[in-house]
């Protein structure tokens, strides 16, 4: 259970981190939406990380840095990127649903909902269409 | 005294024959009734149906939603674009849903929705209408979710943050 709860964290702690090099890139309401995001991550990763200290679990530090997985060079890059941060996000919440029960599979569910939606605003910002996936966080 | 005695002994054992007449004609009904019961009236009885599976109300649901939207894409061919992904999502979660319940897959395109849009129906009303069934369709996929068992608990997840998103781009 905790090993699945870890990862999340894991990948809250990269998408905190991503949200740096996208939002200096975006202009006008897209800056308000990232910082938005990018305070919903630090809000997952903080109560992840009371969740998982509560467990007597080794909390995972935030790395350094991350590899971005394509350089962020404009606004196009950056809302490509926040797109992808989501959909990653949302499929590390995803994968822990089946090591959860009650009252944490409803956070992990909150978890993988929240980074889908957000996936979603970003596409239609970006202009992608369909806005939508028909199973947000699994591995198409 | 004597003749008392007599017929009191006489008496009794006639209402004990009875007694035990009536025991013995029990005893062989009961008997009868068990061997009907354990050899052959109920042999051919079919079992009980099995419980319906806890994910066919989500299934329904999922066509449910599905139709609401091809109708709506019918009465307003310019929600097409926005509503179309919507609507085959909803079939995609009611196709996997039938794999999972191992139910007949439902029919993969449209079927002649019955409940088709009145006219004087705006497409604000219509769009309202959806948002409304969408938001109670994610609060009941996101309860099935947390009841779900292990091995259905990401595709269940799935289907209502999907559903949330849903909510994203019907307004």
């Amino acid at each position: 259970m905790s090993e699945e709860l870890a990862a999340a964290l894991a990948a809250e702690h990269a998408a905190v981190y991503a949200y740096g090099p996208i939002g200096v890139r975006l202009k006008g309401k897209a800056v308000d939406q990232a910082r938005d995001a990018e305070a919903a991550h630090r809000s997952r990763r903080d109560s992840l990380v009371l969740l998982l200290t509560a467990k007597g679990v080794d909390v995972p530090p935030a790395a350094a840095a991350y590899a971005l997985p394509f350089p962020v060079t404009d606004e196009a890059s950056a809302l490509r990127l926040a797109v992808e941060v989501e959909e990653r996000t949302a499929g590390v919440w995803r994968a822990a649903l089946p090591a959860t029960e009650g009252p944490e599979r409803t956070r992990v569910l909150d978890g993988l909902t929240d980074a889908a939606v957000r996936a979603t605003r970003w596409r239609r910002r970006a202009g992608i269409t369909p806005a939508t996936v028909p199973f947000p966080g699994r591995a198409t | 005294m004597r003749s008392t005695d007599t017929n009191q002994d006489t008496g009794l054992p006639g209402r004990s024959r009875r007694e035990l007449l009536r025991s013995v004609a029990l005893v062989a009904l009961v008997g009868a009734t068990g061997a009907l019961t354990g050899c052959g009236l109920f042999e051919g009885e079919p079992e009980p149906p099995p419980a319906p599976d806890p994910l066919e109300p989500m299934m329904a649901g999922a066509l449910d939603l599905a139709a609401r939207y091809e109708a709506a894409i019918a009465a307003f061919p310019e929600l097409a674009d926005r509503l179309r992904p919507v609507a085959e999502a909803h079939r995609a979660h009611a196709t996997e849903l039938a794999r999972v319940i191992g139910a007949t897959p439902p029919p993969a395109t449209a079927a002649p929705s019955p409940a088709s849009i009145g006219g004087g129906t705006s497409d604000a009303d219509v769009l309202r209408e959806l948002r409304k069934a969408e938001q109670e369709g994610r609060d009941a996929a996101k309860k099935a979710c947390t009841e779900a068992p292990a091995d259905r608990a990401a595709l269940v997840g799935s289907i209502a943050a999907a559903r949330a998103t849903h909510l994203e781009v019907v307004r």
